[in-house]
């Protein structure tokens, strides 16, 4: 007989549709912009309706979700900011579309270059979210950011971002992508420890002899 | 409540200042437009599939009232210039364009469209739609996840709940011309200058070795 196979894909369509009712009498009108119903909305053990209510609900970023970069600066404990840039100029290299722009200035006094890039603009209409910067800066400097709600009405003004706006907390980076900070972390550390040892080798080698 | 209907960010004759109707007008017919944008149904490259996932029912575009894809640009009110646009798409989008009826709008979707992207200095590659067709919205991103062309979106409609009647300019008596088609000039390479290359004569060696 034919039209089998159409009303088994209708039935599939009405068995979504009734069973969103249902949904909707078991958490009694709190199916929607509730943070439980809707970890059951989008886990394994959904039914009915699995829409994400964009403005409202937003989807669970996972860590390593890239979209556009920024740079990190540190913050001291007596208040001060430090960039983590050294504007060694590795990022506007490696960048396949070329979008990062690095400006470099020397010191006035000594004539030797500033390590901290005196501006740093990133074109994100050209920035095809590849992630390379961030893998290849030997500082951490530049990271992915998670931040995608940046539509505007002007190119020109909103979207060649300069250093300030580029230009986040390592707090930030911290809370975005807690496991890839901790691990960064712990590489400096051992790094740092093993640079130590290093030296206290040698200066014992040196005093030996 | 109704001090902001009285006072609405409009310019309006002194005569008619604390008239409600424009304002109550205005509201419902852009509430109208906000909530029945139908885009045009085309996409151009990977965008385009970020795009069909928006529509899908996971983000699901019918929320806003727009999943109405339209494959004839006189039904469509907005255009999602989904991709990288090359030199030989750029008259055919402009043209399809100029086909839409007022009012209409265009969402510049990702990097290509909006600046060119990793093509800006291509060969064959328009560096950014909004050097041949007014863009109302920029979405950045490469492509831009379904959520981000969702702000986007509502981006165009928070745009479009700022205009009034009075100041649009597609009820003015004058007709609105159409923007000009690109042509698609003369290139480096001409295929058709292939045979001449191939069968130009032979070199003709210059008879050194008799002097």
């Amino acid at each position: 007989m034919y039209g089998i196979g159409i009303l088994k894909g209708l039935g599939v369509t009405l068995k979504h549709f009734v069973e969103t009712y249902v949904d909707d009498f078991r958490w009694l009108g709190k199916r929607y912009y509730n943070e439980e119903a809707y970890a059951v909305r989008q886990g394994p053990k959904a039914t009915g309706i699995f829409t994400v209510q964009y403005p409202e609900e937003k989807l669970i970023i996972p860590e390593n979700f890239r979209y556009l970069p920024f740079i990190l600066y540190e913050e001291k404990d007596d208040g001060s900011i430090e960039d983590r840039c050294t504007s060694c100029g590795i990022c506007p290299k490696i960048c396949p579309p070329q979008c990062i722009w690095i400006v470099r200035s020397n010191d006035p006094e000594t004539g030797r270059p500033i390590p901290a890039p005196t501006e740093f603009f990133i074109d994100i209409d050209i920035c095809m979210s590849c992630g390379l910067c961030a893998e290849y800066c030997p500082f951490d400097a530049i990271k992915m950011d998670h931040v995608f709600e940046i539509a505007s009405y002007e190119r020109m003004e909103h979207h060649i971002l300069n250093k300030e706006q580029l230009s986040k907390p390592v707090s930030y980076y911290s809370s975005i992508q807690p496991k890839n900070f901790r691990r960064e972390e712990e590489a400096r550390v051992a790094k740092e420890a093993a640079k130590a040892a290093k030296k206290k080798e040698r200066e014992a080698k040196k005093a030996a002899s | 409540m109704t001090e902001g209907l009285n006072n609405p960010d409009i310019p309006i004759p002194d005569e008619l200042a604390g008239s409600i109707a424009i304002t109550t007008l205005d509201k419902i017919y852009n509430w109208g437009r906000r909530s029945s944008i139908w885009p045009m149904m085309f996409g151009l490259a990977c965008c385009a599939i970020e795009m069909i996932a928006t529509a899908a029912s996971r983000y699901d575009l019918s929320r806003f009232g727009m999943e109405v894809m339209r494959p004839s640009p006189r039904q469509a009110d907005l255009m999602i210039v989904s991709g990288t646009v090359t030199k030989k798409m750029i008259p055919v989008i402009v043209r399809l364009y100029n086909q839409m009826p007022e009012p209409k709008y265009v969402l510049a979707m990702g990097a290509c469209a909006s600046g060119g992207g990793p093509f800006k200095e291509g060969y064959n590659v328009v560096a950014g739609v909004d050097k041949f067709i007014p863009v109302d919205v920029y979405t950045p991103g490469c492509p831009p996840t379904p959520q981000a062309l969702l702000h986007g979106l509502i981006t165009l409609q928070k745009k479009i709940d700022k205009q009034s009647i009075l100041k649009v300019n597609w009820y003015r008596k004058e007709a609105i011309p159409a923007i000009p088609i690109p042509i698609l000039g003369p290139d480096l390479i001409d295929p058709r200058d292939y045979e001449k290359i191939r069968n130009l004569p032979p070199v003709q060696e210059e008879s050194t070795a008799e002097a």
